[in-house]
């Protein structure tokens, strides 16, 4: 073992004495390294944010719409769906074992101004009940709506983190008015700010929720309606199965039809993502590993270059009672010590590269930055990968360099 | 030969055949050889004449086609490269015509690389590299590289290098054919020096004058010992 490391320390001194083409070699692993931790980065980043985005909808909730969430949309299939009806929730209150908590959720768009400041937001009218099936947020600031207003139709909105940004200037907007689609709304509530989402709407921030009797009454344009159903993490297949039943039993669907609705949960949401999520990963993946072997090969080229001008030396240390073995260590050493440079200098790329685009914020989202994060997971797979690199990239000419005849290599040129 | 010496290496019916493709070359033909410790060998030849094969079998860098070595009892014939760097290490001390030194390495490291591979710890390494430098009169050029040295000062580093496993034999390979008469002669007084204080060494040369200052003669030509007096 004693031997193993005294191997390694020559290596090592070699390194040194090579700095410029070390580096130079070392570069390329840098640039794969820097390539490799970026995809796995981002990767890892868009999992943690689309996890967040996931908590939006919640791992204890049934949404009933016409489309199915899935990224592989028949368009022609759903778009002649009937629209959801808010009755079906009369239904599936009475008749459901699963589900403990019901509302609808109006969705649409529309533009929002205060003073001369205008930003488009997201609106949804719900029940007053839907304030215990908030998911992913809580009111931070403020209040829910009344059940009362509710009734009354009141003009009453609970806005998402970052309208207190962009409107306010990060001042307390609670009892100021805005207006909606040219009609002016009280603010009563503010939620939690989460920054940005990976799921179309899956975002709670630039979000606007009113009484979904307000919403009827002033917002009639363009939108659609879901049905948001409360039930237990464990009885979502169970609950799933059982509004599907209800739905159809509500809109008198013929046995052996299909659905005309979807029933829809944040899993198999989750599921459709995977898929996209590893159809990236295994690109970036590829392209990367391709750099990689790209700079293992040039690794290998510059072993080679110096085991050719160390033939003599080689022989030599055989002489003075090198073994084959300490030799083969010398070299890879050598090549393993050029890995964890190229390795290194591409952690710390990776690392200002993170820093950098996470310090900046992005226009038009309000100050959020990009989500992307760095962790030392990745740290400890990168320096495994260099020194698997430069293992194998070191083995042939280090393999070489050990099984050279010391006599030729004394005599040497 | 006094009998009454001991025996290191005992050589018999050693024979080395190189194939080169069509043409079968013998390099040895069946030679045998004594070697007693305290001995001082000049071994000559010339070029093609088997001396520098008898070197590197006598130096365990390479094996016998045909034939038993022994050293000091140890069957060199049918080790392998491992036990062979074995060998090397511990019993043999290699002098070079081009000294071999390691040009990014100072005199002190140069010295210490036997010792490497050695089980020996570093501060160990450290003593007996500057005892074998002190033993050549190197002691206050520890620390210069071989390029700040002069020829025979060089080849006073390799010599140290030999000497710091305290080997059984040292071999020398015209150690005086890179440098100027003057150097060469300290050179040679100082092997004279070694042989006195026990050592056993084994010279290749082609200089009738370097031969005569050895205690014995080998002469080989045609792969065969023509003269050992």
């Amino acid at each position: 073992m004693n031997n193993f490391l005294k191997n390694i320390i020559i290596g090592l001194f070699s390194v040194r004495s090579n700095l410029t083409r070390v580096i130079l070699t070392a570069s390329g692993l840098t640039i794969g390294i820097f390539t490799v931790s970026l995809v796995s980065a981002a990767v890892s980043s868009i999992d943690k944010e689309f996890a967040k985005s996931m908590d939006y909808y919640g791992n204890d909730k049934v949404y009933v719409g016409t489309w199915p969430w899935s990224f592989d949309f028949d368009w022609w299939k759903y778009r002649n769906r009937p629209k959801i009806e808010e009755s079906s929730l009369e239904y599936i209150s009475q008749y459901s074992e699963y589900i403990t908590d019901v509302s609808i959720k109006k969705n649409t768009w529309t533009k929002a101004t205060y003073g001369n400041k205008a930003s488009w937001v997201q609106l949804n009218g719900v029940y007053p009940s839907y304030q215990d099936m908030l998911s992913g947020t809580k009111i931070e600031n403020g209040r829910f709506f009344s059940q009362n207003e509710w009734d009354l139709q009141r003009r009453v909105i609970i806005v998402g983190g970052t309208v207190r940004d962009g409107f306010f200037q990060g001042k307390n907007p609670i009892g100021k008015k805005i207006r909606l689609n040219n009609v002016t709304f009280e603010i009563i509530g503010e939620l939690k700010k989460q920054g940005i989402g990976m799921v179309p709407g899956g975002t709670l921030d630039n979000l606007v929720i009113m009484p979904s009797t307000t919403f009827e009454r002033i917002l009639t344009r363009w939108g659609f309606d879901e049905l948001v159903l409360q039930t237990n993490p464990e009885d979502i297949p169970l609950a799933k199965e059982e509004v599907g039943m209800i739905m159809r039993v509500a809109r008198k669907i013929p046995p052996g039809d299909d659905d005309n609705f979807a029933v829809n949960s944040a899993d198999a949401y989750m599921e459709q993502f995977n898929t996209m999520k590893n159809a990236i990963a295994g690109m970036g993946f590829l392209v990367t590993g391709i750099s990689l072997v790209v700079s293992a090969i040039g690794i290998m080229n510059v072993m080679f270059v110096s085991v050719r001008e160390r033939t003599r030396e080689i022989g030599l240390r055989k002489a003075m009672g090198a073994t084959n073995f300490n030799i083969l260590t010398q070299f890879l050493s050598e090549a393993v010590a050029i890995a964890i440079i190229g390795g290194t200098v591409g952690i710390a790329l990776i690392r200002l590269t993170v820093f950098g685009l996470s310090s900046f914020p992005i226009p038009n989202f309000n100050g959020s930055t990009l989500p992307i994060s760095f962790d030392l997971v990745l740290v400890f797979y990168t320096f495994s990968i260099c020194v698997v690199i430069g293992i194998l990239a070191g083995m042939i000419p280090a393999r070489t360099a050990a099984n050279l005849n010391p006599i030729d290599a004394l005599r040497d040129e | 030969m006094a009998k009454s010496k001991k025996e290191i290496i005992s050589i018999k019916s050693v024979s080395k055949i190189y194939n080169l493709g069509e043409t079968v070359v013998k390099a040895l033909d069946n030679v045998s050889l004594s070697i007693y410790d305290n001995d001082y060998i000049s071994i000559m030849g010339p070029s093609g004449s088997g001396k520098s094969t008898l070197m590197n079998i006598i130096g365990c860098l390479d094996v016998p086609t045909k034939g038993k070595y022994k050293f000091k009892n140890e069957l060199i014939s049918e080790m392998d490269d491992n036990q062979l760097a074995n060998i090397r290490n511990e019993k043999i001390g290699f002098v070079f015509q081009t000294f071999n030194l390691l040009p990014k390495l100072n005199a002190m490291q140069n010295v210490e690389v036997p010792l490497i591979y050695s089980s020996l710890g570093r501060k160990d390494r450290k003593e007996r590299a500057e005892e074998a430098l002190h033993i050549v009169g190197l002691q206050d050029r520890m620390t210069h590289k071989p390029n700040e040295l002069s020829g025979g000062q060089r080849q006073r580093v390799a010599i140290a290098r030999a000497l710091v496993n305290k080997p059984s034999i040292i071999l020398a390979d015209e150690p005086t054919g890179n440098l100027d008469s003057k150097s060469g002669n300290e050179i040679l007084k100082f092997f004279t020096k070694l042989h006195k204080d026990g050592n056993t060494i084994i010279m290749v040369t082609h200089e009738e004058s370097v031969a005569k200052l050895s205690k014995r003669r080998i002469d080989i030509f045609d792969g065969k010992i023509a003269r050992d007096e």
